[in-house]
């Protein structure tokens, strides 16, 4: 058999990495609580503590959301966007990507680099002064990346990569400690 | 005034303000396609409520306490800035001199539940009732 892909490679990848579930596609507010109810069903409380399973899922949520509106904002080819999630003896990671304007970047980086350098205590400020701003657009009311910090005890990773001359691929990671 | 009741759905909670009673519960989950148009209405109704409230204590003598009860398992950021607001509207009801309090219902597992209706509580400036579960 001539197999263009390797499902076999793609499975040993999938266990190797001890990825729980990995969608890529269009990213709509129906396919999102699809992917959470399947995800949620995972997420184990007999070996992890209560408290870890809601956090998991708070920021599960806070990052396929984020792709959400991404979409929402740049329509450029919205289906190769990503969402992973994975699991090993000490962690979640939680890894989302999608392609974004690159005049976006600019404006995207500034606060992921904020948000990266601020302690605990600086980042529960930040979302007290954002929170009370009053700046809610239907796009997030600008709180979800500082949420996820916050969770995540600061984890975050990001990197961009170049697609066309207009575009870039988003990669945005985090992880929660078990 | 008519009672505003909202049946839960997979992303969006139960609301349950019967006009007539003295107990008014938001439950389960929030992250609604829509948090302006979910919540809005919440908010417009709790402001609209103040007549009530004004109709009970002067014209009846009915100084009864009102309970506002927060009872979710989970709420996404974009909720977060709409449920301060329900807080801030309650909080108005408290300033007017109403009999009026939030209980804030949590699973005991669930810290980070706690610390966000402490947050809620102290940027607010309003005392909750923490009720573990």
């Amino acid at each position: 058999m001539n197999a263009i892909i390797d499902a076999y490679e793609i499975s040993r990848f999938m266990e190797e990495k001890n990825v729980l579930l990995v969608f890529t596609g269009e990213f709509d507010h129906r396919i999102i609580s699809v992917l959470l109810k399947n995800i949620k069903g995972k997420l184990n409380p007999d070996d992890i503590t209560g408290n870890t399973v809601k956090r998991v899922y708070h920021v599960l949520v806070e990052s396929i959301e984020n792709i959400g509106r991404h979409a929402t904002q740049d329509k450029t080819a919205n289906s190769q966007s990503i969402f992973m999630v994975c699991r090993d003896d000490s962690k979640y990671t939680v890894i989302s990507g999608n392609p974004i304007l690159n005049s976006n970047i600019p404006a995207l980086k500034e606060k992921l680099d904020k948000v990266m350098n601020l302690s605990l205590e600086e980042l529960k400020q930040m979302y007290r002064d954002q929170i009370q701003s009053g700046k809610t657009t239907e796009n997030g009311a600008g709180l979800g990346i500082i949420d996820i910090a916050i969770k995540t005890g600061n984890s975050i990773q990001y990197d961009f990569f170049p697609l066309t001359n207009e575009t870039s691929f988003y990669q945005f990671q985090t992880e929660i400690s078990i | 005034m008519d009672s505003l009741i909202i049946s839960p759905t997979e992303d969006s909670p139960e609301v349950k303000f019967t006009t007539t009673s003295n107990r008014f519960v938001i439950s389960g989950e929030s992250r609604p396609e829509n948090a302006s148009k979910f919540y809005t209405p919440v908010i417009e109704w709790i402001k609209k409520f103040e007549d009530v409230l004004y109709w009970r204590k002067n014209e009846r003598g009915d100084k009864s306490q009102i309970i506002f009860e927060f009872k979710l398992d989970y709420f996404n950021s974009t909720s977060a800035k709409y449920i301060l607001d329900i807080i801030f509207s309650v909080k108005k009801l408290v300033e007017q001199g109403y009999n009026v309090k939030i209980e804030w219902h949590y699973d005991k597992r669930d810290d980070d539940m706690l610390d966000a209706g402490t947050e809620f509580s102290e940027m607010v400036e309003l005392p909750f009732e923490f009720i573990p579960h």
